[in-house]
């Protein structure tokens, strides 16, 4: 086990080096000039060069990007260019944001999720769980940016309860207002609850067709531990790799929803940085958000492993 | 009735029991008139071929029934349990009788286990549900009933999950939960189908010995009558959803009063008898009875029974007593013997050619992945490669058949398919007559193509659903016999008749068609290209008995006249005797047994054949089983051999040469192509084999 955590944590390291040469690539593909940019309009070429000199923007690309690798390798991540500041203060803010964000998503969608789904399966067909599903359908083929909209058309716009922007001021912990949350964190919880119902639903029902249930409902067991001990595990199994890849299609939600209520996460950051061409930060948010992907997927073969036993003793 | 049993109350009592799904294809009456009796510490078989509705009429007993078909059911009849009724109890009363009162075992064991459970834990909880016992206790007594069921370390196989058991510990795993609290009515559900013939062989073993142990009923669902002639105390026999035939084991199998009986016993391809004469399988024409159908006004069996009357399309029978508990569901049962199925033919043996081999392979090898190493690319070799065959050569006589036999994962389909050219070879050669045959099939001529033809156990992987099943026979004939348009229409047309079909069948859609039917089109299809060599894999496997018989006696008259060639695989030796006239015995990928048919399955033959003649049940209760029984587990599929392949679980396992050397090939008596291959000389194991 610990060498196939190694073996996987390698290939990750590698996917991520991967990452970072396809985006440094990719911006320097870009139209646009980081110094103009930053500067503005109506800047004289003679302190255009200057800034250049000093973000060492003259050097050959590849030097450049070895130069900063090796600085990111040594733990120093750098200064943003349009920001002029530390990567790290920028980042280590927005990032709390966006994680308040995702954790409410997700303790509470996927508990509510996996219960809903459960029930549905258990009862297919009845009236209720044509509801839960029909509402499921709906949240998932409506996209993030829609939902919004019509979130904030109707708690703003109509029945004047929440204000339509998120915006945090420096320095201010979002927790203490959490009117501000409740829009973004339903937005993200929409998708991700529809999605995971739904796969938790099918599955479900598939495990109740199998023969160990017929098994345990003829050994005589009472419903109760069928479910527990019988469907919980066998459904949960496919349902966990769900949730994860969900994670990252969450992290995309988030993206989006950010920006539609400028909520000052990470994913705002992220569009921020391209549109300013700023390299160093944009790399690391993009870091940030392949390697939080990339871990889930590790920790779901994990838990899978753990679940099942078919896997963990092969 | 004698008048004893008549004052004790039956342990279980069904009477005129009728299941009826109504689901939004239609209504199918599955279950029609199903009457039984179990007394205690009786084994009751119930028998009959797909959709006779046998098991389910074991499953309504414990009210088990939406999972056959969605949608609404409805049960008719009365079913008594110790004289209390089962359909009208409630649900929470009858929880408490099951897996206590009433237990169960099913067919296919690794899916009927909770696969993320401990075998251990699933049997303790059976206990503390229904015996309120501690954890400590229970635990014992999981113990001891892994011990009483043969289960080997018994105190550490609760440990386990269970797809670290192969199938035949997983039904033994099952039987004891089965028998945990000591139940008074254990309702077995095709236990053994599906496993092994070895493994089934020890299964019937241990239900024999649990027979004398435990008082209880035993209902025993099968369609296959050799198993039920080796445990069933008394019989039912099943057909369109009803009991057409109920008595004594030995009066079903000897004086059956009921048409359909002694034509089931027919189809079953039998060993030679003792005076060597061998005489034609018999079958019974048309198809089983299809549940949607409801014409209740006539015999069911009459549109295949040859002693139907005009009343018998007129008015259904009702079940006759015909003798000392012995019943019968025909108005003519007096006149029912053997002979109604027509007088025995001898085969026709003819002379088989074996001047020119047909097909010639050497020295075939394919093994599925590669080495894995320890690091990726790099490192020690840790995992080998999966072993389909390591180095087989056999040859096909003109107008000869050649059977493979062998159990699962022997490597008898990977033959076919490296023969076939549907997966290349890694080593070896294959001739066709003289020319060599390219590894796949590709890269081989089209008369190559036409020569070599496959039949699949599957027939529906070989018809295209959307066109009628016409198309594919003109196909083959226009490709493969090159005939015209207009010809091959016509050709076609002969065919179905050649495999008994009326040629309307062939503008029906597959999909309109009965597994049989479908099959029969195939084997046309087969037919048509005037093909060298037939591989046929599984090819009846999937097919009714009744339904068997008439494929393989196709097959039969098609050589006859044709002389094609075949290759025949099964894993049912009793098939594959009837039907060779070679005999390729296959073990782990190995060859254990090669050489004409009388030569293999006569004395001496290989230790490993020798054990899978003696697991073949006789569809006779007074045959006297052999107890040549297999221990140990099967190799796995990586396993590499040191000595000879089959020592890990060899009966007759000299010493340790066994185990260090492969075994020589040692020419058997009275053939110079009867080849074992063994250790043990030739003269040593006829004298091992004659006591
Ligand atoms: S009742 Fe008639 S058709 Fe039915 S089995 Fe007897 S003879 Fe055959
Ligand atoms: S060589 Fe030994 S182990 Fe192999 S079949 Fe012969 S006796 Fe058995």
């Amino acid at each position: 086990m610990a060498r196939f955590i190694a073996r996987r944590l390698g290939l990750i390291c590698i996917t991520l080096l991967v990452v970072s040469v396809v985006i440094f690539v990719i911006t320097e593909l870009l139209p646009g000039d980081v110094a103009a940019m930053i500067l503005g309009k109506e800047a004289t070429e003679e302190s255009l060069e200057r800034l250049r000199e000093e973000l060492g923007l003259n050097r050959p690309a590849h030097e450049r990007y070895l130069s900063w690798i090796g600085d990111v390798l040594r733990g120093d991540l750098g200064d943003s260019y349009a920001l002029k500041m530390p990567i790290t203060d920028i980042v280590g803010r927005r990032l709390r944001h966006s994680v308040i964000l995702a954790a409410f998503a997700f303790l509470v969608g996927v508990p509510a999720a996996v219960a809903a789904g459960i029930w549905a399966g258990m009862h297919p067909n009845t009236k209720l769980d044509r509801l839960i599903s029909m509402t499921a359908l709906v949240g998932i083929s409506v996209p993030e940016f829609v939902t919004g909209l019509l979130l904030i058309l109707l708690f703003t716009s109509t029945l004047h309860l929440l204000p339509s922007s998120s915006i945090i001021l420096p320095g201010v912990n979002p927790l203490t207002s959490p009117q501000i949350l409740i829009m973004p964190a339903l937005t993200v919880t929409s998708v991700l609850f529809a999605y995971i119902m739904r796969m938790t639903r099918a599955n479900v029902i598939e495990v109740m067709q199998a023969d160990y249930i017929r098994t345990a409902i003829l050994k005589g067991l009472p419903m109760k531990r069928i479910i527990l001990r019988h469907l919980f595990p066998n459904a949960m199994l496919p349902t966990i790799t769900v949730i994860a890849s969900s994670f990252g299609w969450m992290l995309g939600g988030i993206i989006i929803v950010e920006n539609v209520f400028a909520y000052p996460g990470i994913g705002q950051l992220l569009l921020r940085s391209i549109e300013t061409h700023d390299i160093p930060l944009l790399e690391v948010v993009t870091l940030i958000i392949a390697g939080t992907y990339a871990i889930s997927n590790l920790l779901a073969d994990l838990s899978y492993a753990a679940l099942d036993p078919r896997v963990r003793l092969a | 009735m004698n008048e004893k049993r008549k004052n004790e109350t039956p342990l279980l009592e069904v009477d005129h029991l009728a299941v009826t799904f109504y689901t939004p294809h239609g209504t199918f009456n599955v279950v029609r008139d199903v009457s039984f009796t179990i007394q205690r510490g009786e084994v009751l078989a119930l028998v009959g071929e797909t959709g006779c509705g046998k098991s389910i009429s074991a499953f309504a007993i414990v009210r088990y029934l939406l999972p056959f078909h969605p949608g609404e059911s409805r049960v008719d009849g009365t079913i008594f349990f110790e004289g209390k009724d089962l359909i009208a109890m409630p649900d929470s009363e009858l929880q408490k009788l099951r897996g206590n009162r009433i237990a169960m075992v099913y067919q296919n064991p690794g899916t009927s286990l909770n696969p993320t459970m401990r075998v251990g834990l699933q049997m303790e909880e059976v206990l503390k549900q229904h015996l309120r016992v501690e954890s400590k206790q229970a635990h014992q007594r999981t113990v001891e009933l892994f011990d009483s069921v043969g289960l080997a370390e018994p105190d550490r196989i609760g440990q386990r999950y269970p797809h670290q058991l192969s199938g035949g510990m997983q039904q033994r795993v099952m039987i004891a939960m089965a028998l945990a609290c000591d139940p008074d009515l254990l309702i077995m559900d095709e236990p053994t189908t599906g496993l092994d013939v070895t493994t089934e062989a020890t299964i019937l073993d241990l239900m024999v010995d649990l027979k004398q142990r435990v008082n209880a009923g035993i209902l025993f669902v099968s369609h296959n009558l050799g198993t039920v002639a080796r445990v069933a105390d008394r019989v039912a026999v099943m057909y369109a959803g009803q009991t057409v035939e109920q008595g004594p084991a030995s009066a079903i199998f000897k004086r059956s009063k009921h048409p359909y009986t002694t034509g089931l016993l027919q189809c079953v391809p039998q060993p030679p008898s003792e005076d060597e004469t061998n005489t034609r399988l018999r079958s019974i024409p048309g198809d089983t009875y299809a549940p949607e159908e409801v014409n209740l006004q006539a015999c069911l069996f009459a549109p295949r029974c040859p002693m139907a009357q005009e009343m018998c399309h007129t008015e259904a029978p009702e079940i006759l007593s015909v003798g000392d508990s012995h019943q019968s569901r025909c108005f003519f049962w007096n006149n029912v013997h053997k002979g109604i199925w027509g007088e025995l033919e001898p085969r026709d043996e003819g002379i088989r050619e074996t001047a020119e081999p047909v097909l010639n392979a050497n020295k075939l090898q394919r093994f599925f992945g590669q080495w894995q190493r320890k690091y990726i690319l790099f490192g020690p070799r840790v995992r080998p490669p999966v072993r389909a065959v390591t180095d087989i050569g056999f040859e096909v006589g003109g107008g000869r058949t050649l059977g493979i036999v062998g159990e699962s994962g022997c490597g008898k389909t990977t033959v076919a398919r490296l023969v076939a050219g549907l997966i290349p070879r890694q080593r070896g050669d294959i001739l066709l007559r003289t020319e060599e045959l390219a590894p796949m099939i590709e890269e081989r001529t089209d008369q190559q193509r036409a020569a070599l033809r496959m039949v699949f156990q599957n027939p529906t992987t070989s018809l295209n659903p959307k066109l009628p099943a016409r198309h594919t026979i003109v196909r083959s004939l226009q490709k493969l016999a090159r005939l015209s348009r207009k010809d091959s229409h016509e050709r076609a047309e002969e065919l179905a008749r050649a495999v008994r079909l009326e040629p309307a069948y062939l503008d029906r859609r597959p999909e309109a068609l009965s597994g049989g039917e479908q099959q029969r089109i195939v084997l046309a299809a087969a037919f048509a290209g005037e093909s060298d060599l037939i591989i046929a894999d599984e090819a009846v496997a999937s097919l009714d008995v009744s339904v068997q018989a008439q494929v393989i006696k196709l097959l039969e008259d098609h050589q006859r006249e044709s002389g094609t060639s075949y290759i025949f695989i099964s894993h049912d030796l009793g098939v594959v005797r009837y039907i060779s006239d070679d005999i390729l015995v296959l073990y782990a990928g190995h060859i254990a047994e090669s050489g004409p048919a009388e030569c293999v399955l006569n004395i001496p033959s290989h230790p490993y054949t020798e054990a899978l003649l003696s697991a073949v049940p006789i569809p006779d209760p007074d045959a006297t089983p052999t107890r040549i029984r297999l221990g140990g587990a099967v190799p796995t599929l990586r396993e590499r051999f040191q000595g000879c392949f089959f020592a890990g679980r060899c009966p007759r396992k000299i010493g340790p040469i066994c185990d260090n050397t492969p075994p020589p090939v040692h020419i058997g008596p009275g053939s110079p192509d009867h080849a074992i291959h063994c250790h043990i000389p030739v003269e040593e194991l006829i004298k091992l084999q004659s006591d």
